[in-house]
């Protein structure tokens, strides 16, 4: 009797997760009511309004929170969270703004000589640093020699690489830089090994910022590496206390530009990154977020009204690497037939709720004078053409595509969509897999590697040449065709008209002629021969406490711009 | 028993030195930590500069023993990343990690055992169904699941401090050490229940108990004096263990509740091939429990002459 | 992946050897059916006890039930699990779909289901996997005694010492992601306590009366350990191995989380769980973590409560 018992409940279980099923595959398609709009193209979110500058008053503690970064000592700051800190607390020659304009630092006025190998930078009097001790010429020298020794091991070194001496200095053969003189206090000049036109640019990196007399060395003393004194608007409050926190307090002797208004920030460190930015911004702990991608849609419904909502086109791109010497994408045909089957609005407005701007060019929107719109021409979702293209191109169906990305971004589900889409619409085999950054980075300098990457660049200075060079050009590569790619340039895109044209940029003085170079270059690289493709922009969004603060905006590094900040 | 301890000793020292052997060899399996610093690439020129500086030069044996040399001075060696000696980080996490331990050993040995005694002396009542099926759930459920539900709903009310935490609003380790304490204790209370049930159970049928009882006996002294004393054993050496694991690290709990304790400088040191710090926190890992369980075996041995002479 | 869950099998299976076998060197209570082999008549035995036990019978009808599902889950799914529709991502239950879509607009449900055939592959691969190894290993070490023990056991000392998470890592990262590599990672992290267990019960069952009297009429010793040893001996790891099925599909879901495992968009629990909990700060899309944990709750417990049902079947003082 008990048996039969328990098989009719077993019959009656199994029958119920039936029912449950409706018994027949239905295919899965059909738009909801809150993706509307879907079929339209997605032009992202609207760009907030830098608000403008209004004089604020001395006063108040600003809340943020970032991951522990690696070196907040200018030798070695490499991460934005290192850069928020170390562009804090050091200024150098020049200032990049959040709009990527370079205005003078340190440095009143520069000029080179007429092939750019010599420049001079005329130096501010009477600056100083967070101990009182006087910035000049032999301040930078310091500084830079600090992090061109071979000793230091900085990781963000190669910065210098066109700095006469440099060489020397890395392989422990000379403790000077030999290209540097700093014997007129008021005068650096600096002499490169090659002519760059731009090398004024990259100046506002941290890496090149003046030190004081007892910085010493990171080996000799650590403890400047924990509490480094710069001459910045803005001091360490105590020294860096690993994963809890940082505090800065405003520098009031601060003449290079107009002092801080913020009495102190207080940075704490969290190891859950924009989570708990967001959850921190939420409870009112924190007066600057973040946030993780899945809750943007809300955020921005709760907060936009509020005014606290910040959304900004910045310096960087998102796209997919390919390697352009290996089968099967090796034409620039089969590379637009890749780009044009992809349908980027439809993965943002699914996947990204429509807060990403599908890209059509390299160099991104956040350098208004090099920006070309239209340079991508194969940028579009087109179907018809993608397909005549992989035709033509031998991108038949079937062909087995790699495709790799990292774990541990959030990239999980866009990869995903890529790969259905390329295996839906032109019937590819992709071969889609998730590694570590490391062995993917491994896995991108092999020879012999092929298929597609996931992604992305951001420029280390403020010129559409930091997205060209260090990706396209064939000295970028750094090996021959049988050994491991040493630069970025890992898809190995070689072109000589390309290189051509980026060396006379080099070597042009005058700026729009300059940008007039990169934008061809662009032209040769993207819009023929599609050697990356580029799928959306760099968009980032923040929350800002407007409610106490004004000017509060983003500076180039997608860091709060913490000198103008100010209680209301 | 002096022969038989000298001869653990040394197959402890044994197995050591053979568990941070394949971890060093390992290391090298998990990749080059010089190769990207964030994710830009790091120029060849750099690279060897850095491997100079941190003697990745050398051949993996050469480096293998000057790192068992150092660790004999005491000398962890600096960490590549932040280049900070590793003693002192991990003289921070260390004892983070140590507190963490304590409390959710005491969290689940109490709650372990006060479920598993009354499901074994009530049995297939309501209770040891109840039991039955808590346990399996907090065993069925992913840790982090737990750790990221709890964080999410009750962090912030009452004693539990807010997660995330600024650097100002910083709590007493007592109440810091809660939420995760309680994430972690969820699991080892389930298994303690479950451990002391079946042990109780087959305690309470053996003779000497039914001799007790038939003796007059009240039945609370029969069950605290003589059934828990005897069932209770596998649930010390249970425990013994779990400590062990606990002083490891629980990597997922840590992150989630931005606790700082050697799990979570673990897990981040793997994923920046930190070798140093994998290597130095490993070996510790390591040492504890080849140390805890030799102490246990020794301990039985000491109780329990079979064991010497075998 | 913390020491604390994968630890789990390590322990849980710890915890069932010290019940067994009161562990270290040589120590062990009376195991089960001491003096006798299992007959048919015994199985008939341990089903009445078993059946008496309502909650393992239940745990039975449910694994019978999943199993089911898994095999004809081709036909039962509502939707191709793997197929995406971006028009729809994260919809909240309806009745297009029973259980809301993810972030690729895959239904939840048909992910479940497909899900489930996964973890039942590898639950019960894990499992067999690890009992093969680990009572070969085991057998090894209780039978010979003496060198062989000391190097198994000491081998088995390296494995359990070692953190979970390096070990997982350091084996999917050199053999890549996949199916039979997280089984294979699952089994390299688990078989030293199951050869501890099998140890445990060998070094008890050796001297056992039978055994003397198989060795005194000339059996050999591999005859003496497959036909009167193992029979007995197997029993707690038999149950320790079925339990750890549902703490395998555990610890998969807790490698997915720290994206080490099955290829990513694979529609397997653990990964659906990763992708709920990304969604965790999104109000009102809980469904997307609580139904694939529900999922690994009801399969780990639906196997515990037949575990259980096992063990007090196979003890025939309990009445």
């Amino acid at each position: 009797m008990r048996k039969q018992a328990w098989l009719r409940a077993a019959a009656g279980l199994t029958a119920a997760a039936l029912v449950l099923t409706a018994c027949s595959q239905k295919s899965n398609e059909g738009t909801s009511g809150s993706n509307t709009g879907a079929n339209e193209p997605s032009a992202g979110w609207p760009q907030t309004d830098v608000p403008e500058l209004k004089p604020g008053k001395k006063g108040g503690t600003f809340k943020l929170a970032i991951v522990e970064p690696t070196a907040i000592d200018v030798y070695n700051a490499q991460e934005s969270e290192g850069i928020l800190v170390a562009s804090h607390l050091f200024t150098g020659l020049t200032i990049t703004t959040y709009d990527g304009k370079v205005e003078p630092g340190v440095a009143d006025k520069w000029e080179t000589n007429d092939d750019c190998t010599e420049w001079t930078f005329d130096l501010k009097t009477g600056t100083k640093f967070h101990n009182g001790e006087e910035v000049n010429a032999e301040s930078f020298k310091r500084g830079w020699e600090r992090v061109a020794a071979k000793d230091s091991a900085s990781e963000v070194a190669y910065h210098m690489a066109g700095v006469e001496g440099f060489d020397e200095m890395q392989a422990g053969t000379a403790t000077t830089l030999s290209g540097v003189d700093a014997t007129d206090p008021a005068k650096l000049k600096v002499k490169l090994t090659e002519p760059d036109c731009e090398w004024y640019v990259r100046t506002s990196h941290t890496v090149f910022s003046p030190v004081p007399s007892t910085a010493g060395t990171p080996t000799s003393n650590p403890a400047f590496v924990e509490q480094p004194i710069g001459n910045g608007p803005f001091m360490m409050d105590g020294p860096w206390q690993h994963n809890v926190g940082i505090k800065l307090k405003r520098f009031d002797g601060y003449t290079i530009q107009d002092p801080a208004y913020l009495d102190s920030v207080e940075i704490s460190i969290t190891p859950n990154g924009a989570a708990d930015e967001y959850a921190g911004y939420q409870n009112g702990q924190f007066d600057w977020a973040r946030m993780p991608v899945p809750v943007l849609s809300q955020a921005r419904a709760e907060y936009e009204p509020k005014g606290q909502w910040i959304t900004r086109n910045t310096n960087g791109m998102n796209y997919l690497l390919v390697m352009v010497t290996e089968k099967p994408l090796d034409s620039a045909k089969a590379r637009k037939a890749i780009s044009m089957a992809i349908d980027r609005n439809a993965i943002i407005n699914g996947v990204f709720k429509g807060s990403q701007t599908p890209s059509t060019s390299l160099v991104p929107p956040a350098f208004p004078d090099a920006y070309q719109p239209d340079v991508c021409t194969a940028c579009e979702y087109n179907l018809d053409e993608a397909k005549k293209l992989a035709k033509e191109a031998g991108l038949t169906e079937g062909t087995k595509l790699n495709f790799q990305f990292n774990t541990g971004g959030g990239h999980e589900e866009w990869t995903a969509a890529v790969a259905d889409q390329l295996k839906k619409n032109l019937g590819l085999e992709v071969d889609i897999k998730g590694l570590q950054f490391t062995d993917l980075l491994n896995n991108e300098q092999q020879p012999g590697a092929s298929g597609i990457f996931r992604a992305a660049w951001g420029a280390d200075y403020a010129t559409p040449g930091n997205f060209l060079e260090p990706l396209l050009s064939t000295g970028a590569i750094g090996a021959k065709a049988d050994e491991p790619v040493t630069g970025d340039n890992r898809g190995r895109y070689s072109n000589k008209k390309f290189d051509d044209l980026l060396a006379d940029a080099k070597k042009e003085k005058d700026d729009a002629k300059r940008i007039d170079l990169y934008q061809q270059a662009e032209k040769i690289a993207i819009g023929d021969d599609l050697a990356l493709i580029p799928l959306w922009n760099r968009t980032q969004h923040r929350l800002a406490n407007a409610d106490k603060f004004i000017n509060l905006r983003m500076d180039f590094h997608e860091d709060p711009d913490l000198r103008v900040i100010s209680i209301k | 028993m002096g022969k038989f301890v000298i001869r653990r000793l040394a197959q402890a020292v044994m197995v050591v030195i053979a568990a941070t052997i394949l971890l060093f060899i390992g290391l090298f399996v998990l990749g080059d930590p010089f190769a990207s610093s964030g994710d830009k690439v790091v120029p060849p020129a750099t690279q060897e500069i850095l491997r100079a500086k941190f003697g990745m030069d050398q051949s993996v044996p050469m480096q293998y023993l000057t790192y068992l040399g150092n660790l004999f001075t005491g000398d962890l060696g600096v960490d590549f990343d932040q280049r900070r000696p590793v003693a002192d980080m991990l003289g921070q996490a260390v004892p983070a990690t140590a507190r963490l331990a304590l409390v959710a050993i005491i969290l689940d040995v109490i709650i372990g055992l006060v479920a598993g005694i009354i499901a074994a002396v009530w049995r297939y009542s309501f209770w040891d169904v109840l039991v039955t099926v808590l346990t399996t759930l907090a065993i069925g459920v992913p840790t982090f699941v737990i750790g990221i539900w709890l964080r999410q709903t009750v962090s912030g009310f009452w004693i539990f401090p807010q997660v995330p935490r600024t650097f100002t609003e910083v709590a007493p380790w007592y109440t810091e050490v809660l939420l995760p304490a309680i994430t972690l204790a969820v699991i080892d209370a389930a298994f303690i229940a479950r451990l002391m049930r079946g042990s109780m159970l087959e305690v309470l049928r053996a003779d000497y108990i039914r001799t007790a009882r038939a003796k007059g006996l009240g039945e609370r002294t029969v069950i605290m004096k003589h059934a828990f004393r005897n069932s209770v054993i596998p649930v010390v050496t249970y425990v013994g263990i779990s400590i062990g694991v606990l002083l490891g690290g629980a990597i997922i709990t840590e992150t989630i509740f931005q606790y700082n304790g050697v799990g979570y400088l673990l897990y981040k040191s793997i994923l920046q091939n930190n070798n140093p710090v994998i290597m130095a926190i490993t070996t510790f890992a390591v040492l504890v429990y080849v140390g805890l369980s030799m102490i246990v075996d020794i301990l039985y041995a000491y109780l329990d002459p079979r064991i010497r002479l075998s | 992946m913390t020491t604390s869950e994968p630890a789990d099998m390590a322990t849980a299976a710890q915890s069932v050897i010290v019940q067994s076998a009161h562990e270290v060197d040589g120590v062990a209570p009376e195991p089960e059916g001491k003096g006798k082999q299992p007959s048919r008549g015994q199985f008939a035995d341990m089903w009445r006890r078993f059946k008496r036990n309502k909650l393992a019978m239940v745990g039975l009808v449910v694994v019978g039930v999943l199993i089911i599902l898994a095999i004809i889950q081709p036909v039962i799914s509502p939707y191709d699990p793997w197929e995406q529709n971006l028009l729809n991502t994260l919809a909240t239950p309806d009745s297009d779909h029973l259980m809301g879509t993810d972030a690729l607009g895959r239904d939840l449900y048909s992910e479940l289901l497909y899900g489930l055939k996964l973890a039942l592959i590898v639950g019960i691969c894990t499992m067999l996997g690890t009992m093969l190894v680990g009572v070969t290993l085991g057998a090894v070490a209780g039978y010979r005694g003496r060198f062989s023990d000391t190097i198994i056991m000491r081998v088995t000392d390296i494995f359990l010492a070692f953190p979970y998470l390096i070990g997982a890592i350091l084996i999917v990262r050199t053999f890549g992601s996949g199916v039979t590599q997280v089984i294979i990672a699952l089994v390299v992290l688990n078989w030293a306590t199951g050869a501890r267990l099998m140890r445990g019960q060998m070094l008890a069952l050796r001297e056992a009366e039978y055994v003397e009297a198989a060795r005194s009429i000339g059996a050999s010793d591999w005859r003496i350990v497959v036909r009167h040893i193992l029979p007995n001996a197997i029993q707690p790891v038999f149950i320790y191995a079925f339990t750890s099925i549902g703490v395998a599909v555990v610890a998969m879901a807790s490698l997915a989380y720290l994206g080490v495992g099955v290829p990513p968009d694979t529609p397997e629990w653990g990964r659906l769980i990763n992708q709920g909990i990304e969604q965790v700060q999104v109000a009102g899309k809980d469904y997307l973590w609580i139904f694939p944990s529900a999922a690994i709750c009801l399969t780990t417990l639906a196997f515990a409560f037949v575990a259980d049902g096992l063990r007090d079947s196979l003890d025939p003082k309990l009445r």
